[in-house]
């Protein structure tokens, strides 16, 4: 009887000691690393303070680390299996090297049914931004956090004047509009350049950047990826691969050094000589010539709208600068997704963490707040944020469901390197055969990706 | 006793060599190893060994050959002119009667700007539209330079940007020698009927002998690995019209490829060709100044 009532004593306490001990282990205080590239760290840290907020055991340091940084910094810590990050954003193109190294969300969800948010709805990311910023192959790498493509930004002031609208329509007997393709991007651009109309109010039709950098590869597809999925491209290069994007076929061969690669570059080569240095300029550059008036249309990123706020010739932005797709319909896609290293000691905070970052009000806070673009139906038709920016329900919606892309293979910086090359050669005169120079990086390209 | 202090003298060293063996010797061993084996971050795996495989590729790769040319040109265009206006600039300094020490400062302004905020300021200046340098042209009736965008024009862009920034140096160093150097000697030239020309050459020039050769040598080896201005203003562009070594082995390592072999086998050669010509460099003055004993 005294034994019993000993060991019932025993359990009583063990119980009690469980109970009390459990929640307060739950309660642990967690941090988290989360590094960002610095365009994503202030979404991501109001973000990360809304989420501590909800859950005070947590705490979260955003780390912004800039790219040229931060992905070296990546592989580094993946391949020593460290996990000094927990969470990071990661650029696009660098899926294909990362994703060994990346937690399977989808597999962790299905693991832990439930920490899986009810209300997360991963069917209403845009299909090609779930892919290209979340996917690795079968491999669920990230969710989407960061949506980018390009745009063309065109002076609605300018497009809407009466006067200019009819002498357009007399010499080209059709609507004054933003070009759909590059053919008529070729018109309207001698239209406002005044060497070829005296009467145009720009002296640039464009400003066009095609410098030795990065820029110049990503460019290049939104000339090339019209051609590429065409009727007859589709045909003779097949299905575009999302991972290995536009400038591959889908049997992974260099799809460049054919007619089409060669006329991309000759309707890129035509519209430079109505461009201000297209070959010396780049981001800032061709951002400045637009902001001060000396060209009528500019394609580039997001980020630009709100940076010409304070250019007087082109304020107030709304009224004066239209944003339209870019010519061909299939925008250079950028942008980041948001994943977890599979080696973080604290993945089941860092699931909740991501979910909360790239749920529906995070989307939404992030575009209203910072400029980052949202990546989910529901916010591109919510009437408060098409209130504040009405081109994002088509415009936008549009670029990122059209949007083409770059390799996300890990060759991609080898062979965006040797095409730069390449590109700024033949563009500068120096190889004047363009097919036999594409054919040349093309062979480059094969060796690359053979492991020579 | 002689054994206890040796200890003593040990262990108070030890710390330092431990120090600079995992931050100097180790690396620059690991740098060595990796040169000779196939390891790409970007790609995974462990290094595997490939011999003298990565050394091989470099004869091959067109991109390595054009930056060697580029440094070439830089070392034979750059050096001799940074030289001579630095020399130039430091004589017409000692004559300098007025405000020497506010031109001085000015002068020497370049030289302490970092690079970055240089590379900046330099972009504004070549901008095509918007740059004061092709303003200041146009007065002349020169229609606009694309100074980043045509081969020759960038190429010379970064000769004149290291020129602004360098040229400072050799002119502290020369001006310093010149400001120390026993005013005796130069009057004895001059009671002996010397002209300027003479004194130059036969006074002033030999005393100043080793204090050239040192700037030589450090200017050398600066623009063999000349990278900061290339990376800020052109990024090796347009084409690979301003690629330096140095600035290739950063694309190669940690730009565009993570290929830890391949940088490692190009920085170990960078490090030979820059020993050897300093060495070189150092033999020529040393016979020079045999020579003239």
């Amino acid at each position: 009887m005294r034994l019993k009532s000993y060991l019932l004593s025993g359990a009583m306490a063990i119980l009690m000691l469980v109970l009390l001990v459990a929640p307060a282990a739950a309660q642990q205080p967690v941090k988290l690393n989360v590094w960002s590239s610095p365009d994503n760290a202030d979404a991501l840290t109001e973000l990360a303070n809304l989420f501590m907020e909800k859950n005070p055991n947590i705490t979260i340091e955003v780390s912004p680390i800039s790219w040229e940084v931060l992905y070296p910094q990546i592989l580094a810590d993946i391949r020593a299996k460290t996990g000094a990050f927990d969470v990071t954003t990661w650029d696009l193109m660098t899926a294909g090297s990362i994703a060994e190294g990346m937690l399977d969300l989808t597999k962790f969800g299905e693991e832990h049914p439930d920490l899986v948010d009810p209300n997360f709805d991963a069917k209403d990311f845009i299909p090609t931004a779930w892919h290209v910023y979340g996917m690795w192959g079968d491999k669920n790498i990230g969710y989407p956090f960061y949506g980018a493509t390009m745009f063309l930004f065109y002076r609605k002031d300018y497009f809407e004047d009466e006067s200019l609208k009819a002498a357009f329509k007399e010499k080209y007997g059709r609507e004054l509009a933003p070009p759909a393709t590059w053919e008529e991007a070729l018109e309207v651009t001698k239209f406002f350049t005044k060497s070829e109309n005296p009467a145009s109010p720009t002296e640039y039709g464009i400003t066009l950047m095609f410098p030795r950098t990065h820029t110049l590869f990503y460019m290049y597809i939104n000339w090339f990826a019209p051609l590429r999925r065409s009727e007859e491209g589709i045909k003779k290069f097949g299905e575009v691969d999302l991972d290995w994007g536009d400038l591959f076929t889908a049997d992974r061969k260099p799809a460049f050094n054919s007619p089409e690669g060669v006329k991309a570059l000759e309707m890129m080569e035509e519209l430079m000589k109505y461009s201000p240095d297209p070959l010396g300029s780049d981001y800032g550059e061709t951002f400045e010539a637009f902001g001060k008036g000396l060209a009528a249309m500019i394609p580039s990123w997001t980020a630009t709208l709100a940076g010409w706020q304070d250019f007087p010739e082109v304020s107030p932005v709304k009224e004066k600068v239209g944003v339209a797709v870019i010519p061909g319909g299939y925008p250079v896609s950028g942008g980041w997704g948001l994943g977890i290293n599979a080696v973080s000691k604290h993945k089941e905070e860092a699931f909740r963490f991501v979910q909360f970052a790239t749920s529906k009000e995070g989307d939404k806070l992030q575009w209203m707040k910072y400029r980052v673009g949202p990546t989910r139906y529901s916010v591109l038709q919510d009437p408060e944020v098409l209130a504040d920016s009405p081109w994002l329900g088509e415009v936008y919606t549009k670029s990122l469901e059209n949007a083409s892309h770059r390799p996300r293979i890990p060759e991609e910086p080898k062979l965006e390197d040797l095409m730069v090359g390449t590109l700024s050669e033949i563009l500068m005169g120096q190889k004047p055969d363009k097919a036999a120079a594409l054919e040349e990086l093309a062979a480059e390209w094969e060796k690359i990706l053979a492991g020579e | 006793m002689y054994l206890h202090s040796r200890v003593s003298a040990i262990i108070l060293i030890l710390p330092l060599v431990l120090v600079l063996a995992s931050l100097t010797i180790y690396p620059f061993l690991n740098m060595v190893y990796m040169s000779f084996h196939n390891y790409d971050l970007a790609k995974g795996g462990d290094p595997k060994f490939i011999g003298l495989g990565n050394y091989l590729a470099i004869f091959k790769d067109r991109l390595a050959i054009s930056s060697v040319e580029f440094t070439a040109i830089l070392v034979v265009i750059a050096l001799p002119l940074e030289m001579l206006f630095g020399m130039g600039i430091a004589w017409l300094f000692r004559n300098l009667i007025v405000g020497e020490r506010f031109m001085r400062s000015l002068v020497l302004l370049p030289m302490m700007v970092p690079a970055v905020v240089a590379g900046i300021a330099w972009k504004m200046l070549f901008n095509y539209n918007f740059g004061p340098l092709n303003y200041f042209l146009s007065l002349f009736g020169i229609s606009n330079i694309s100074w980043l965008g045509d081969p020759n024009f960038a190429r010379l862009g970064i000769i004149i940007v290291d020129l602004w920034q360098w040229t400072p140096f050799v002119f502290l160093v020369l001006y310093s020698g010149l400001q120390s150097m026993p005013a005796e000697l130069v009057e004895a030239a001059r009671v002996d009927g010397a002209s300027s020309w003479a004194v130059i050459r036969y006074v002033e020039l030999p005393i100043l002998a080793p204090l050239i050769g040192t700037v030589l040598i450090i200017r050398l080896i600066d623009l063999l690995k000349l990278f900061d201005i290339i990376y800020m203003i052109t990024w090796g562009g347009p084409g690979s019209a301003t690629h330096s070594f140095s600035y290739y082995i950063y694309k190669v390592g940690l730009s565009y490829g993570w290929d830890v072999g391949y940088a490692s086998a190009l920085s170990i050669v960078l490090l030979i060709v820059v020993v050897f010509l300093v060495n070189l460099l150092m033999r020529v003055l040393r016979l020079r100044a045999l020579l003239e004993l």
